[in-house]
């Protein structure tokens, strides 16, 4: 049977990620901003815009069918229901043998409604922008699968609370291995995530954007849905990645937790850093970047497995 | 229980006379389908009973040659026939509607009808002979049944031509299966199955002959790469009802035949588990691969068939490895996982072909770049078709995602029991099929987006047309069918069991293998749950802020037109360059030279690598076969020289002899 966590621990750190997701946004803008040397705006900023669209009017295109006023909810409902299922704490609120596939699947879920709403208005910017996701999930989907599914068949487990509970630090190959997990999963949510040097959340020209084009002729609410849906999706992904080192496992719930706040915080740091100091790819050579990641999670297993 | 199914082949066998009796092309079709319609209904729900409260029964009667026929109704067979008949009543609800379009265009139905019949009939009996020569006998009707249903709109040169690569692509089948069901009669003296099955000892390398020849002959009629050509050429040709059944049907009948082969051969050598697991994912992914570069509905989803026929694959291979490490759960998830595939393929597959038939109905042409906009003109298509594109990329809560999900269960499971490096490679296997999921998605957002929504590229007005209500029914029925054997995975799990208590060794399969399945259910039901919640919630709020319609943000600029929109090749452009190695892709475009350009055409075609081998060897034959036209040389002298030289040698050998 699905076990439902029976740890209010584990459900309150949900319900935190889901509250926090804003703030998380908010923290890596500001650390953006300071690098750039600009003041920006308070880390609560993203929680005010959200609020502003909330109130406002929510204007449809006329060529919008069904599909655009479906997927806003959909898509949020996706991420809130993926985030259940990781272990934040020393179990997942939801947890079943076979999550990590419905991890995935579930995001590709969203990403599929989100493709439709954007060809659902007919227009060529949006359209470029559901080609170029398209095109990139092709090669984010293995990047996934290379490094959470080695760690499954390493560690014989098949869903993230058993895998992350097999993770330990005594074996320095072990240690190696997840670290380059992490590395793997860091390019991933740049390409999930839509951020530098995948995609540039900031710019306003719309031929060169992935997601933001998508979501152009969103308005009111249903623009406030997709940019909850983005800021938690980050949050989640950078979520994953720190828990590969199993902070709650091997250290302890409170140290656990001081761990894994200063990791998801050293990992806002590090999405700044990159976002200052490099540029977008072009668009062509994106699949390059992702498939680089692909060869490390390949490169990694197979280092693994020779080595044991 | 069993006279239902009788009765139902009875009407199917009336159903054959009709055609001669009545006249009227209109009666005909009505009469005829609804005829169908009910013979196949009364099977369904014989097979559907059986399955439900399953027996093993079998009955026997003698024919000269092929000595003891046996009709038996195992689980294996008695899920076949039951997804065979689910669809055989699809496909003829549908075809009263659709063929209706075609008598108004003055097309004679009669003969078509009486091959449909056919086919339907000889889908059902294939599956429950237990006799090889009797099932070589119907293997080879059903695929005459199925030639000639292809062909209906013969007077057009590619209908003939996608019907002569199927004509070709079935005789070798038969050919090689001939081979196969020879060398399994010599070995053991007798004709049915279960004497193969019983039959001690086995010499491996006539058993190799029984497995390849076996594998090669299902597998063409499967569609497995690289003997999948003959797919995206017929079913394009065939009207809708047609493509539907060989998609969702005729294709799995290779299924049962590999499966079948698969439970009767003692399991000895891991290396044909591994072939297959190759050949299984270089299917999925070409499949869906070439799918995402096609232009044309059905060919697309003809190629959309190769993937899932491949994944099927991969769960006929874990079972296989299985059977050789003597693994009783990894058997019963690779079996499951397949046969689950297969029903939910059929019934996605039918649903998005009877989409497609509806859509040509309506557009000029199967070209997706002239289409877009039909979400206005075909709403419940639409609708249906949705879901259907859902279940095929596999996505939860629907079906498609349920029985990849047992095969992704059933590739861990292996990579934890198997020995050596087998984990890596699959690993590697799981990962394939996370990219094929990708690639799935983008073909499928494709199609979807292009065809059904933004606005018409041909200029045809969004007017909301009647959708015939027979086809609608069949449409959403069938996504009904996708929702529920999604969100309740119990439901084909149930259709599964039957076969899987048949295996050898049944016994020892783990209790709680499904569990995760009907852990699947819960999450499922709460997901939809959630959604449905945010979606109220959305709705209530946006009610209070106001919600207003404006044209699409145009960035400013005016003279925007539907012809500005994405096109289908631009969409997929850059994932079809990328397989450029295997995709054979050819572009040519008029450049543009001055400032104020004239219109200008741009051209791209993706042809089929394999198809063009097939093409080279066929002319290399030809080349060489013409080095001996000389001897037909049309003159009857020789002919007649040619007699006596006959005689003249043959007499010389008796008196050498």
């Amino acid at each position: 049977m699905v076990r439902f966590s029976s740890e209010p621990l584990s459900w309150l750190a949900c319900a935190l990620c889901f509250a926090g997701a804003p703030l998380f946004t908010g923290i890596v803008n500001k650390l953006k901003a300071r690098l750039t040397g600009r003041l920006g705006p308070t880390v609560l900023q993203p929680y005010y815009e959200l609020l502003r669209l909330a109130r406002k009017e929510t204007v449809y295109s006329a060529n919008a069918g069904i599909i655009s006023r479906l997927a806003p909810g959909l898509i949020v409902c996706t991420v809130l229901f993926t985030t259940l299922l990781l272990p934040l704490g020393q179990s997942a609120p939801l947890s079943f043998p076979g999550d990590i596939i419905l991890f995935a699947y579930l995001l590709a879920l969203g990403r599929f409604f989100q493709i439709l709403a954007a060809l659902d208005v007919a227009s060529s910017f949006q359209g470029m922008g559901a080609s170029r996701e398209a095109r990139f999930a092709v090669f984010a989907e293995p990047i996934f699968f290379f490094t959470i599914g080695s760690l499954a068949i390493v560690t014989r487990r098949f869903s993230f609370e058993t895998v992350f509970a097999e993770i330990s630090w005594h074996d320095p190959f072990f240690v190696v291995f997840v670290s380059v997990g992490l590395l793997s999963l860091f390019f991933l949510m740049t390409a999930e995530c839509s951020r530098m040097p995948v995609d540039d959340p900031n710019t306003h020209l719309e031929l060169t954007m992935i997601h933001e084009v998508m979501i152009l002729d969103a308005s009111g609410f249903d623009l406030m849905l997709y940019q909850y849906a983005a800021s938690l999706k980050l949050l989640l992904y950078c979520s994953l990645a720190t828990l590969l080192l199993n902070p709650f496992g091997v250290f302890g719930p409170v140290l656990g937790l001081l761990i894994f706040v200063v990791t998801l915080f050293l990992l806002a740091l590090a999405l700044a850093l990159v976002e200052t100091l490099m540029a977008r790819f072009r668009l062509l050579l994106v699949p390059q970047f992702l498939l680089f990641a692909t060869a490390i999670g390949i490169l990694n297993i197979l280092i693994f497995t020779f080595s044991h | 229980m069993m006279t239902l199914l009788l009765i139902g082949f009875i009407l199917h066998g009336l159903n054959l006379l009709l055609p001669l009796l009545l006249r009227d092309n209109h009666r005909l079709n009505l009469v005829c389908n609804v005829l169908n319609v009910a013979a196949s209904g009364c099977g369904l729900f014989f097979s559907l009973s059986a399955l439900l409260a399953y027996q093993r029964i079998e009955y026997a009667f003698e024919l000269p040659v092929a000595g003891p026929v046996l009709i038996g109704f195992d689980g294996l067979s008695l899920f076949f026939l039951f997804t065979f008949q689910l669809l055989s009543v699809a496909g003829s609800l549908y075809a009263i509607g659709y063929l209706r379009h075609y008598i108004d265009c003055g097309h004679s139905v009669r003969g078509h009808l009486w091959f449909f019949t056919l086919l339907i009939l000889t889908l059902q009996l294939v599956v429950i002979v237990q006799n090889a020569l009797v099932f070589l006998v119907i293997w080879e009707l059903m695929a005459l049944a199925a030639y000639f249903s292809i062909v209906f709109d013969r007077h057009k040169e590619e209908v003939r031509r996608g019907g002569f690569w199927y004509l070709i692509a079935t005789h070798a089948s038969t050919f090689s299966l001939l081979v196969c069901f020879l060398t399994l009669h010599e070995a053991t003296g007798s004709w049915t199955f279960g004497d193969f099955a019983r039959y001690p000892s086995y010499d491996p390398k006539l058993l190799a002959v029984v497995l390849l020849t076996g594998f090669a002959g299902f597998g063409i009629k499967a569609g497995f790469v690289p003997f999948h050509v003959w797919l995206p050429n017929a079913h394009p040709a065939a009207p809708a009802h047609v493509s539907a059944l060989l998609s969702a049907i005729n294709i799995k009948a290779g299924i049962y035949g590999i499966s079948r082969l698969l439970l009767i051969v003692p399991a000895h050598d891991p290396a044909y588990g591994w072939g297959m697991l190759i050949v299984a994912l270089v299917s999925a992914v070409l499949g869906v691969w070439y799918a995402l570069a096609q232009h044309e509905i059905k060919r697309l989803l003809a190629y959309h068939s190769v993937e899932n026929i491949g994944i099927i694959g991969l769960g006929l291979a874990i079972a296989w490895l299985g059977r050789c490490y003597n693994l009783p759960e990894l058997i019963a998830l690779g079996l499951a996982g397949a046969l689950l595939h297969t029903l939910n393929h059929a019934i996605f597959k039918g649903l998005l072909f009877f989409g497609a038939g509806n859509v040509y109905l309506y557009a000029s042409g199967g070209n997706i770049e002239t289409m877009g906009g039909f979400a206005r003109i075909i709403p419940l298509t639409a609708t249906s078709f949705l879901v259907g594109a859902v279940s095929i990329c596999g996505l939860p809560p629907l079906n498609g995602f349920v029985s990849e999900f047992v095969i992704y269960k059933g590739l861990f499971r292996a990579s934890d029991s198997l020995p050596g490096y087998a984990p890596l490679v699959l690993l590697f296997a799981a990962v394939g099929l996370a990219f094929m999921g990708g690639l799935a998605l983008a073909c499928f957002t494709k199609l979807y987006g292009i065809v059904f929504l933004g606005q018409n590229r041909s200029g045809v007005a969004p007017v909301r047309q009647h959708e015939a209500g027979s086809s609608s029914a069949v449409l959403l029925g069938l996504a009904g069918l996708c929702a529920i054997a999604g969100v309740v995975p119990a439901t084909g799990l149930r259709l599964i069991t039957p076969a899987l208590h048949d295996l050898p060794g049944a016994s020892a399969i783990p209790v709680d293998w499904a569990s995760p399945l009907g852990q699947l259910q819960t999450v499922f039901l709460l997901f939809v749950a959630l959604t449905m919640s945010i979606c109220g919630v959305k709705l209530w709020i946006q009610n209070k802020t106001g919600v207003s319609l404006r044209e699409t943000w145009r960035c400013g600029y005016q003279a925007i037109n539907p012809r500005m929109q994405y096109t289908a090749s631009g969409f997929a452009e850059e994932l079809v360059k990328l397989g450029r190695p295997v995709l054979g892709l050819t572009v040519s475009w008029q450049p543009v030279r001055s400032v104020l350009p004239l219109a200008r055409r741009f051209h791209s075609h993706c042809h089929d690598r394999i198809e063009d081998g097939y093409l080279f060897l066929n002319r290399v034959i030809e080349r060489l076969l013409a080095s001996f036209r000389w001897i037909q040389s049309g003159n009857i002298r020789h002919y007649v020289l040619y007699v006596f030289a006959a005689v003249a040698f043959y007499l010389l050998c008796a008196l050498v002899w």
